[in-house]
């Protein structure tokens, strides 16, 4: 949000007369809560919420949400949660969802999300990761030099993954609807003795040297002294800190996620998708 | 004056279009920072095939072709001067100046002096005019006078091969920005040139092509040769003294005055537009410089205010030839 | 940011007094952007700047002092009193001059990275613009140059908001001009202007690029002017609380927080900075006021390496009939 590209206007635009479709009405600021308070109109009054975006789209979404059911598609550039799914796919996917066609604890989970909070009262918060960097600023917010980064704490670990997660997922495994996280602390790769490759950002397949790297389950926490450094959120960075003692651990209970294959999975064994069915 | 300067040294016979081509092959090879920069003056050796096989001697950086972007051309033709390159540009036609005017007049002319004369541009912009070829209205203008006229700008247009090999070396050496106005009718023209590679002519310097008592007629590009051929047929008749102007600006003053001095008479002749043309400047100086000295009517032959038509009948009516050159002598011999 | 803030905050106040004379464009807001931007550039790299000028300048290491004297109009100026407000340029500082053209400086920053690609240098150009002219046909043609010959440039997009009095969405359908870049394959790259680290880190990676011989980057930087287009702008195309938003943001007030927050600076070094730089342009305006007027004849000077015989003609002339003759012979 705001929505640059005009896809949701399109959208609008090109509805069949038969199906009602609007934008929502509300002003925007162009900043990540504009994202929180859309779904949180979502939560009131809808069954189901497609989110075009990456994983900060998703995690902003999220916590303006609590049991709306979501599928996030992929548009973004940093992606752990979203799929790369074909748009047809994912819509029919939530409408089967949302009209009750499937059973949504067949093909929904609660994905874990993660935390960083400091000594004085600030947090920052990750569907995916939460990462701490090196670097003094926020500036340009992205996180692409795996140089930079000291650790963080992971929702999922899969080396399909991208960023954080791909490091972890190198060493361990954790399925984003498993209690827990794994939290990491980072070396340079000459000085570590444990090194993993890692695909760290959008076209970087890089060595990590990693230091140390535990399961936590929920309740624990890793606690790291901060000297100088800015804590990122999803790929992004968020919140600089310094001096300060930042305490990493998961969050239960994140945004109840749809999967677009076990909604088909479910639609098919149930017979939904055969002619003559009652639904469709 | 040319033959004086001929005759003191050795030359050779050459076209105008390849005394352009072989003085900037000399630049070439003399300086580093010189390169040319234009529409398809390399790989397709020029439209007008001015540059040639230069592209094939010097590669794709020292003859750049370039997108169709006469103001980013012109743009980055200044900013390459200013920083210490000496760029020389071709704008093909010189009509396509209209699309890189905010360049050259808010840019490459005025920054010298806005800068308050701490910088340099070393910028030579050649582009080709003139009409006869059917080319049509935007490719056939003659636009000198707008440059001659902006200050800060130098403007030449030469009459034959030698001007023309000396002027561009002067332009191409300058540290001002010149223009070097081709006239396209006048390519295949041959003359005696200076084998010298420093041979130069000073920018503002005009020519006495030939000596005359009766009238003086001031001539540019295409218009030399034929007050020339004029001059030789009124010979016995009216003993015409032909002057290559050679520079828009600077002008140069005192040989239009001391021929006027002596003849008394003069015609001024261009293929620019006449209402405001370089002929009227011409007019100008010689009316506040040498007043005293006229015994007639200055004369004007230039393009009756019109653009140049495309038909072949439209197109000859507006273009100045010999024929108007001899009816304006003879208006006032 | 404060000698910035300090000198064009002073130089309006002289404006508007009547002392400056022409026109004065501030860049009081926006001073993120110019100097994270110059702070990444080594002290050789070119830049061309804009109308609002005054701040590139100061970035780049112009002494406030002749910047002043040519706002004053006055011999000792940058310019010698020739250019003014709008037409500083110190080519020894690799300044190539604010521009009182829209739109003119891209083809320079183009012109002066093919220079340094025809000489091999090691060095880069940054054109600064404004959104407006993002609008202009020259823009265009100059990043398509320098994409197509990957040359060392870096396009900066100062987005104030507004293109003199109109903003940027009735200027323009993109919703972020850096989106342009997608035009010439060239990363276009969208960073808040008002946080100078942001600004800072954009360029650095811009200039390894151009160095790289990767070619060129086109930034966006997202700012604000808190004064109008010009001193004297009655900014009726805005409201006074967006302003204010803004204003909340100033990039001066919020970088000194953060740098106070990490104790890397105190707040009594801060109040001695701006000590020593009110003094400085205090300074620098007294200097300025009692420097020598250019005399009236340097105005013919300078407008090309050598004399034309015709200038001197047209003076001379002048001066003739000033003395009641008349230049063109006798009877």
């Amino acid at each position: 949000m705001p929505d640059t590209s005009g896809i949701a206007a399109n959208v609008v635009e090109d509805a069949p007369d038969d199906v009602s479709v609007k934008l929502l009405d509300m002003s925007l600021a162009g900043e990540a809560a504009d994202t929180r308070r859309a779904a949180e109109r979502f939560q009131a009054k809808a069954d189901a919420l497609v989110i075009l975006g990456g994983d900060g789209t998703t995690r902003d979404a999220a916590l303006g949400c609590d049991t709306l059911p979501l599928l996030s598609v992929s548009t973004g550039t940093n992606n752990v949660v979203p799929s790369a799914v074909d748009g047809t796919v994912a819509g029919a996917a939530a409408a089967l969802v949302a009209s009750g066609a499937v059973d949504d604890r067949e093909t929904t989970y609660r994905h874990e999300m993660v935390k960083a909070r400091t000594e004085s009262g600030e947090s920052v918060m990750g569907i995916a990761a939460v990462e701490l960097s090196d670097r003094s600023f926020i500036g340009t917010r992205a996180l692409l030099d795996p140089d930079e980064m000291l650790g963080g704490i992971v929702s999922r670990a899969n080396p399909s993954a991208i960023g954080l997660s791909s490091v972890a997922g190198a060493l361990d495994s954790l399925a984003p609807n498993e209690p827990g996280a794994i939290a990491l602390r980072l070396v340079d790769e000459d000085a570590s003795d444990q090194t993993v490759r890692a695909i760290v950002a959008p076209g970087m397949t890089t060595r990590v040297g990693v230091k140390e790297y535990h399961r936590l389950s929920d309740g624990e926490s890793m606690v790291v002294e901060v000297d100088d450094g800015v804590l990122g959120a999803d790929g992004e960075r968020e919140l600089e800190v310094t001096n300060e003692t930042v305490e990493f651990h998961s969050v239960s209970d994140g945004p109840r996620l749809i999967s677009y294959e076990a909604v088909f999975e479910c639609a098919a064994r149930a017979g939904v998708l055969k002619d003559g069915s009652e639904c469709c | 004056m040319a033959s004086a300067e001929l005759e003191s040294q050795e030359t050779e016979t050459m076209t105008i279009r390849e005394a352009i081509r072989e003085t900037m092959r000399e630049e070439l090879n003399r300086d580093d920072d010189v390169f040319l920069i234009g529409e398809d003056i390399g790989v397709m050796e020029g439209v007008l095939d001015v540059t040639g096989d230069l592209y094939h001697d010097f590669g794709p950086e020292r003859v750049r072709d370039t997108p169709i972007s006469e103001a980013g051309i012109i743009g980055a033709a200044t900013g390459a001067a200013a920083t210490g390159s000496r760029p020389v540009a071709e704008l093909m036609f010189s009509d396509f100046i209209g699309v890189a005017m905010e360049q050259t007049m808010n840019q490459m002319a005025k920054m010298r002096y806005m800068f308050g004369g701490k910088i340099e541009m070393p910028v030579t912009v050649r582009a080709t005019e003139g009409g006869g070829m059917g080319a049509a209205s935007q490719h056939s203008g003659t636009v000198h006078t707008m440059i001659a006229h902006f200050p800060g700008l130098m403007a030449v247009a030469p009459g034959t091969p030698e001007a023309a090999k000396g002027l561009l070396r002067s332009a191409i050496r300058s540290d001002d920005p010149v223009f070097f106005f081709e006239n396209k009718m006048i390519y295949e023209q041959s003359g005696e040139v200076p084998v010298d590679e420093d041979f130069t002519i000073p920018l503002g310097e005009a020519n006495v092509e030939r000596e005359g008592d009766d009238v003086t007629v001031v001539a540019t590009q295409r218009l030399v040769g034929e007050s020339l051929t004029v001059a030789d047929e009124l010979d016995g008749d009216i003993d015409v003294e032909v002057i290559d102007l050679r520079s828009l600006y600077p002008l140069d003053t005192d040989t239009i005055v001391e021929s006027l001095d002596k003849t008394g008479r003069m015609v001024v002749a261009g293929e620019s537009p006449l209402s405001y043309g370089a002929q009227a400047e011409v007019v100008s100086r010689a009316v506040e410089n040498a007043f005293y000295s006229l015994d007639a009517p200055i004369q004007r032959v230039g393009v009756p205010d019109t653009h140049i038509p495309f038909g072949p009948s439209l197109e000859s009516e507006v273009l100045p030839d010999a024929d108007d050159v001899r009816n304006a002598i003879e208006r006032i011999a | 940011m404060l000698t910035i803030r300090e000198f064009d905050t002073r130089a309006g106040e002289r404006f508007a007094d009547g002392e400056i004379p022409g026109f004065v464009h501030l860049y009081v807001g926006e001073e993120a952007v110019g100097v994270g931007a110059c702070a990444a550039l080594e002290e050789d790299d070119y830049i061309t700047s804009t109308h609002r000028g005054h701040g590139h300048c100061i970035a780049k290491g112009l002494d406030p002092k002749l910047m002043m004297s040519e706002i004053y109009g006055k011999r000792d100026g940058y310019c010698n009193g020739k250019g003014g407000s709008m037409h500083i340029a110190d080519v020894d500082s690799e300044m190539l001059g604010a521009n009182g053209i829209v739109g003119a400086g891209p083809p320079l920053g183009t012109g002066a990275a093919l220079s340094i690609s025809q000489k091999g240098e090691d060095r880069i150009a940054l054109s600064f613009l404004g959104d407006g002219a993002v609008a202009q046909g020259q823009v265009h043609e100059a990043v398509n140059l320098a994409s197509t010959w990957d040359l060392p440039v870096v396009f900066l997009i100062e987005n104030n908001q507004y293109g003199e009095g109109t903003a940027v969405s009735d200027q323009h359908n993109a919703k972020n001009l850096s989106d342009t870049a997608a035009a010439y394959d060239i990363p276009g790259i969208n960073v808040d202007g008002m946080d100078i680290t942001a600004v800072n880190e954009a360029v650095t990676e811009a200039r390894k690029r151009a160095r790289n011989g990767e070619g060129p980057t086109l930034i966006e930087a997202e700012t604000y002017r808190f004064h109008g287009h010009f001193e004297g702008d009655q900014e009726l195309y805005r409201d006074e609380e967006e302003v204010e938003d803004w204003r909340k943001r100033d990039p001066i007030d919020t970088f000194s927080e953060r740098l106070i927050e990490r104790d890397e600076l105190s707040e009594e070094e801060l109040g001695e900075m701006r000590e020593d730089i009110e003094m400085e342009i205090e300074d620098a305006i007294e200097y300025a006021k009692n420097a020598d007027d250019p005399t009236p004849d340097e105005a013919y000077e300078d407008m090309f390496s050598q004399r034309v015989p015709d200038i001197d003609l047209f003076v001379e002339q002048a001066n003739a009939r000033a003395d009641g003759g008349t230049r063109g012979g006798e009877f």
